[in-house]
């Protein structure tokens, strides 16, 4: 939980700018999420995929979704303080591994651009409305 | 760089077998950081080929000397799948660019065949070749493929459930069946038509993950979802199941090696397991890295190797 908490503080305070910058394109966003999609959905009900239903992921504290069974590690870096906001999210889609160690998801083709994630974020975010 | 382990966990659902676990021998091969191996694979010369998956290379480990090198696969590579072709290459499922990518063991030359942009984005995963000489690839999002690498003709088709193809492997006697984890089935691939014919693992939403055949050509198959593995044996039309040990198992990987001993990966105990089908036994090697997260293993006669992409370790089990 320490180490979870640690890179949780240190990606915060590597974003610290994200909440000014400009919105970006959510229909970009979802032709991104193409990468996330073998696993995860937006789709209410859609909940059998390897990873959680992302509908409504802002403001989800990690590792909370009813029954989906999240790894050790995701369930403590909740218990420990993470809440999905657009500042974890990033970080978290940066380098999830680095922000909670031993998480199960890996991040296939990455998303090491900036304005990429933040599009993806901009679509989850108008996929959780 | 190099050590030597004990087994030192054994489980089983029929008493512990130390001395089965004491006749294998453990090494591993630490590969550079941030690579993140995913799959592995050994060719006949016992050289070891690995995808780096984080930061876009093939590996290539020498296990004589411990010397890695690693090969640039291009801009916005992230390999997921690699196996030894039919000529001695690997062949690899490149995720990032949407490619099936072949590397010259000799020159390096890195060889590309994407797959046809009208298909968009496919995540693609796992790879085998069929007694033809054409190699199959599954991709997450939905869809399996044939690649004839003699004329480049490259077929792709839509799976019949939608998103989850994942592990693919071809049997002794040629069939191909691949694995939908998103689905929950496995498939059989008609080599001519394409089509893929489903089959139903008993235990609803299991989570088929991968697949490997025996000698025999009965399918095991890796549920991550349920923590079994079961086996599929296509002449009697039958399956049969078993629950890996502990209290919720989560198993990933599975590999079949040529004495039919059946491996498999397994993350809530963070172990490599091996079961035995014939005294239905298990035995657990646990990593001594935490979150070692094995995802796939492969081998040759005598080894098994899993790649910790946990860890950025490559791990072989030897009989001694």
């Amino acid at each position: 939980m320490k180490g979870a908490a640690a890179a949780l503080a240190c990606a915060l305070a590597a974003t610290a700018v994200l909440p000014s910058a400009p919105r970006a394109d959510p229909a970009r966003g979802a032709q991104l999420f193409q990468r996330c999609y073998a696993c995860h959905s937006v789709v209410a009900g859609e909940d059998k995929l390897p990873g959680p239903n992302l509908r409504g992921v802002l403001g989800r504290r990690a590792g909370t979704l009813p029954g989906f069974r999240f790894s050790p590690a995701m369930i403590e870096a909740g218990a420990g303080g993470l809440v999905w906001n657009r500042q974890t999210l990033d970080a978290f889609l940066t380098d999830p591994e680095r922000m909670v160690p031993g998480t199960e998801m890996g991040l296939p083709a990455g998303l090491p651009a900036p304005a990429d994630r933040r599009d993806v974020i901009d679509y989850l975010e108008e996929a959780g409305r | 760089m190099r050590r030597w382990l004990i087994a030192v966990l054994v489980a089983s659902t029929m008493g512990a077998s130390a001395a089965t676990a004491a006749e294998v021998s453990i090494r591993t091969y630490s590969v550079p950081a941030g690579g993140h191996p995913h799959d592995v694979a050994v060719g006949a010369d016992g050289i070891v080929w690995y995808t780096a998956q984080r930061s876009g290379h093939l590996g290539r480990l020498d296990p004589s000397t411990g010397k890695v090198d690693l090969i640039a696969l291009g801009a916005g590579a992230a390999p997921h799948g690699v196996i030894i072709g039919p000529d001695g290459a690997p062949w690899i499922t490149e995720g990032g660019t949407n490619a099936i990518v072949r590397v010259d063991p000799q020159s390096r030359e890195v060889r590309r065949w994407p797959l046809p942009e009208a298909r968009g984005y496919a995540n693609l995963n796992t790879l085998t070749f069929d007694k033809r000489g054409r190699v199959w690839f599954t991709g997450q999002n939905g869809i399996y493929g044939r690649l004839d690498p003699g004329t480049g003709d490259m077929q792709v088709w839509d799976a019949p459930r939608g998103r989850g193809p994942y592990g693919i492997t071809t049997t002794p006697q040629g069939d191909v069946y691949y694995a939908s984890l998103a689905g929950s089935h496995i498939a059989r691939v008609d080599l001519d038509t394409g089509a893929a014919t489903i089959i139903e693992p008993p235990t609803r939403d299991q989570g088929a993950r991968r697949v490997w055949s025996d000698s025999k050509g009965r399918i095991w198959v890796s549920e991550w979802n349920s923590g079994n593995v079961s086996r599929y044996d296509p002449k009697a039309n039958a399956w049969k199941t078993w629950r890996l040990p502990g209290e919720a198992p989560r198993t990933y990987a599975v590999y079949v090696d040529d004495r039919d001993q059946v491996w498999l990966s397994e993350w809530s105990a963070n172990a490599v397991v091996r079961f035995d089908p014939e005294a239905e036994k298990f035995d657990v090697f646990p990593s001594d890295k935490k979150g070692s997260n094995v995802r796939q293993m492969l081998g040759r006669p005598g080894e098994v190797w899993a790649p910790e992409s946990g860890a950025d370790r490559l791990v072989v089990y030897r009989a001694k």
